[in-house]
Formats: structure tokens, C-alpha cells, sequence
């Protein structure tokens, strides 16, 4: 909240009762009425140039270098007096009605991700908004605005459970009534929204408009769940019976799905820790034996068991038919236990 | 956000859950009576990763819960699985036909400027194309919210990006591992008779 030294030249005078005017910007709107409309106008006109650099302006500047508070004006929106959080925060979002909130945020940087986010969209449509807005008296909104600033705020201060801030703006023209307000946090939910799904789903960052943005969504979508009947169906193709070796697969693949870690020890499933005892056993035993030694380890799972398989039912010969009751079971039926598999080779 | 390994494990568990149910179960001789099943257990595992809490889980469960019930009620273990599979979703589906016609009509009488046409237009082509967006989520016609569409879109993503990771590696791995058995079973032959 530190309006001293200001740019040179660029502070009207009116300014000065703005800072006197109240931190959160709850005198905000009287102090304004004050400003004659040219006054207003001008400051409002700083507005415009503001947003590109934002950052950067508040990083260690001060307000030195940007324009002073009128930012936050935009003619209606809440008279956050400039501290340097402000700045950030309005480059963040502008018009936040509810004026109590955004003195509560001002303390606040911007770190949270979803303000980052949202960011680039307040920005571009603040700018589009602001043109428009300098050019006419803004007595006119501001009064509209302090009028529903008090219903706003209850609205907003709930709202702000779930959401960190709140954006809605009057539009100039438009009704200032609870629907239109609704309205407007709706859709400024929505485009919230949106701007999380374009990072989700690749390559919908620089597709402009919300159509093809959902047309994006939906092919992703559709292409996910094609991708899941493919792979079932290779699985249903590989595995001649459902009760394929996922116990085996289960311990082998852990291990690639927590980052590929080897040692399947650090395992914290529940429930398949004989398994995966045995499968370390395995592990070992097919590293000691002749078999190929590129195999890698996880596939050796699969096999190992097919032999271990091989064991269990026909005890006895089995060590000159190995190979064949190999082939076998791979080709028939696989009901693993590996409990109970012996390797011997 | 991106899929966790720590959702991976629960999805794979899951999953790994519904398949032993099939074990006993049925003699799945042929090959899309197993890839049914495959895709009914993996389904039920991506929803009930979500408790109920989403739309399109507890909409994913009813649906496969009429092709096979028996399945859902053992992989939820009947911890939700009474509530989940009875409540009936709320059937708040508007014959959108109807209600398109009938707005077309209304708008004829409207005097409409060239801006404003074309603002018309992109709103009927973004509703046509969230219209699409409910076709393709589960459980999306009772979204009239669009707000919740796109959340339900989301987690939808999310999850459905578990489970295709963990389905391809879990096929990877079968299909490697069977190559490799092959190969090395050739090996051996070549090695036995010579």
C-alpha cells in the first residue's frame, strides 16, 4: 500500500485521497467519486499498458514504475490501493468486487498455481474490457457498482471457500443484479476450467477458441478409450485364459511402475508379498543359470514360472520334457502358483 | 495433473481383484468373451478408484453393472456397492431434439444484427460440441452443469490415462515375455537336436 513515489508525472493529484481513501479499497469508491471524470479517465487509461508487465513490475520496482492504482479501477471494480502484492495480484485478475477479499489477497503472491493459470486469461480479457471502459463517465458504474458491491460481497465471500478469489465484472451496460453476477463467476469457473483441461490433453495449448478446444478434449477422450479396447484385447490374445500369471506379472511389474526400481523388495503392496518373495527367488536362481542373458528381469518372471509350472504337474519327468511342457504351457492354459514353484533345472 | 504411480498400484490391485473373480468363474475359451471381461474389470477398477464421488465413476459402475452384476458387487466388496448400483442416477434428460426445434422457432422471430448472428452461431457450435463432450463421457447426459462437465472431464482424463498406462505395460510385458520364452524355446531345440 505504498503509493509514495510514484511515477514521476503520472500520479494525478487526485491520487492522494485515494491513498487516503482506505487500504482495502473500501473507501475506494467514494474517494473515486471525488476524482473529476477527466481525472478518472486518465487514470484509468494507465491501465491499459500495465498488464504486459506485470511481473516484472512489482518484482522489486515498486510502484514506481507501473501505473498507480487505477489498475484496479477499471471503473467499477474494487479500488485496490497499489502495494506491490496488489500489482501482482492485479495482474493475476482485476476486478475483484467484493473489496474485502482483495485486501485479504493482496498479502498473498502469487504462488499458488491456479492464479498462474488463470492469469493469462484475466489479463486478456481485462484488456479487451478496459478500452471500452475508459471512455465513458464512470460515475454512472461506480454507483452501480457500490450498490451491488454489498450484495456481491456476500456471494463472493462464500465463494471464496472453494476458490481463492473470485473474478466477476460488471460489464458496462450490462445488468449488475445477482443473475448476471452468477452468471459471470459461471462462466469464470468455466473458463477456469478449461484452462486446466487444455494443459491435461497435449497439444491444446495453442488452439485458440473453445470449440475446437472441445473438439481436442473429445478426441482425446475417444482415442483413450479406444486405446483401452486395443489393449484388452492384445492381453485377451496373449493370455489364452483369464488367470494369467498377474501375480507373477503383478511383482515384475511394480518394480517398472514405481520408476523402474529393481528391487522389488520396496514393494508396498499387502497382499502379494509371498509372491513377491518367490519371484525374488526366481530372480536370483535365473541370474545363477545358463539361460539367455539378455533377458531382462522382469520378463524372466513370466517364464520362470512357466517352468516352475511345468513342476507341478507332472512331477518326476519333467526335466527331460521341460521344454516341451514349456511350450505347452505357453500355449495352454497358465494357472500360476508360484508358491509352490520349484526351480529345478 | 498426471496419473501417480500410487494410482497405477490401486488401479493394477483393483483389476488384478476383478480378474481372479473371473478365474473360477466362467471357462473364457474365446477371445472376446475374455477381452469383455478384461475390459468389465478394468473399468470397475478405474471407477471404484473414485469411491462414488465423481459422476461418470458411479455412472461407469451402473453400466457394467448391467452387463455383468455379479462382478461389480465383488470388486466393490460390497462396501458401496448396494448404493452405488441402485440409486438411480437422476434422469434429467431432455429430448434435446425437441427443445432445439422448438428454440429454432423462437429465434425466428427474433430481428437479429450480423454481430450478433455470429455470436449465435458460436454458441450453438460450443453447445453442440459439449453435447458431443456428454456422448463421450460416461454418465454425461445428467451433467446439464457445464461447469461439472468439465470437471468430470478431468478426473475422466486422468483416470483413464491410468489405465491405459498400466493395461500397456501389464501387455508389454506378456507379449516380451512370450516372445522371449519363444525364442529361447527355439533356441533350446535348435541346442537339443544337434
Amino acid at each position: 500500500m505504498d503509493l509514495t513515489g510514484a511515477g514521476p508525472c503520472r500520479e494525478p493529484p487526485g491520487l492522494e485521497s485515494l491513498h487516503l481513501g482506505g487500504g482495502g479499497g473500501d473507501g475506494g469508491f467514494t474517494a473515486l467519486l471525488e476524482l473529476p471524470p477527466t481525472q478518472a479517465v486518465e487514470l484509468l487509461h494507465f491501465t491499459d499498458p500495465s498488464p504486459q508487465a506485470p511481473a516484472a513490475a512489482v518484482a522489486g520496482i515498486g510502484l514506481d514504475v507501473s501505473p498507480p492504482p487505477p489498475q484496479l479501477l477499471h471503473g467499477y471494480g474494487a479500488l485496490t490501493f497499489p502495494s506491490n502484492s496488489a500489482l501482482l495480484e492485479r495482474a493475476a485478475r482485476f476486478s475483484v468486487i467484493a473489496n474485502g477479499n482483495v485486501s485479504g489477497e493482496t498479502t498473498t503472491t502469487t504462488t499458488s498455481s491456479e492464479r498462474v493459470k488463470t492469469e493469462p486469461c484475466e489479463t486478456d480479457s481485462s484488456q479487451r474490457l478496459s478500452p471500452p471502459n475508459n471512455r465513458c463517465g464512470k460515475r454512472k458504474e461506480v454507483d452501480k457498482k457500490v450498490k451491488s458491491s454489498a450484495k456481491k460481497k456476500s456471494k463472493s465471500s462464500e465463494e471464496n471457500e472453494k476458490l481463492p478469489y473470485v473474478h466477476v465484472r460488471a460489464r458496462r451496460g450490462q445488468a449488475t443484479d445477482s443473475h448476471s453476477l452468477a452468471e459471470r463467476a459461471r462462466r469464470e469457473k468455466i473458463n477456469a476450467r478449461m484452462k486446466l483441461l487444455q494443459e491435461l490433453v497435449p497439444g491444446c495449448d495453442k488452439i485458440q477458441g473453445t470449440a475446437l478446444v472441445l473438439d481436442e478434449i473429445i478426441n482425446h477422450v475417444q482415442s483413450l478409450q479406444r486405446q483401452v479396447e486395443m489393449l484388452s484385447m492384445r492381453l485377451a490374445a496373449v493370455n489364452p485364459r483369464i488367470d494369467f500369471n498377474l501375480d507373477t506379472i503383478l511383482a515384475s511389474e511394480n518394480g517398472s511402475l514405481m520408476d523402474g526400481s529393481f528391487n522389488g523388495t520396496a514393494m508396498h503392496l499387502p497382499w502379494p508379498h509371498q509372491v513377491t518373495e518367490t519371484e525374488q527367488s526366481f530372480h536370483h536362481r535365473q541370474l545363477q543359470q545358463p539361460p539367455p542373458p539378455q533377458q531382462q528381469w522382469p520378463y524372466d518372471g513370466l517364464s520362470q514360472p512357466a517352468w516352475g509350472r511345468e513342476e507341478d504337474q507332472s512331477h518326476g519327468n519333467e526335466h527331460n520334457s521341460l521344454m516341451v511342457g514349456s511350450e505347452n504351457l505357453m500355449v495352454g492354459s497358465s494357472s500360476l502358483h508360484p508358491n509352490q514353484v520349484k526351480m529345478e533345472m | 495433473m498426471q496419473p501417480t504411480s500410487l494410482m497405477k498400484e490401486e488401479f493394477l490391485k483393483k483389476w488384478q481383484m476383478g480378474l481372479q473373480i473371473y478365474r473360477p468363474l466362467i471357462d473364457n475359451t474365446s477371445v472376446s468373451e475374455r477381452r469383455k471381461a478384461i475390459k468389465l474389470s478394468a473399468d470397475v477398477a478405474m471407477a471404484s478408484l473414485r469411491r462414488g464421488t465423481t459422476c461418470w465413476s458411479r455412472a461407469l459402475i451402473q453400466k457394467t453393472a448391467t452387463e455383468n452384476n455379479f462382478l461389480v458387487r465383488q470388486m466393490l466388496s460390497g462396501i458401496k456397492a448396494e448404493t452405488l448400483i441402485n440409486k438411480k442416477l437422476p434422469k434429467v434428460m431432455c429430448h434435446r431434439k425437441i427443445v432445439r426445434r422448438s428454440k429454432k422457432n423462437f429465434m425466428r422471430r427474433k430481428s437479429r444484427s450480423v454481430s450478433e448472428e455470429v455470436a449465435a452461431k458460436a454458441r450453438k457450435l460450443i453447445k453442440r460440441k459439449t453435447q458431443g463432450l456428454r456422448n463421450v463421457v460416461p454418465g454425461g447426459e445428467f451433467m446439464n452443469n457445464d461447469v461439472l462437465l468439465i470437471q468430470e472431464t478431468l478426473d475422466y482424463i486422468v483416470s483413464l490415462q491410468t489405465q491405459v498406462n498400466v493395461m500397456r505395460s501389464i501387455v508389454d510385458a506378456a507379449e516380451a515375455g512370450i516372445e522371449r520364452t519363444a525364442c529361447y524355446l527355439e533356441k533350446l531345440k535348435f541346442t537339443i537336436e544337434d
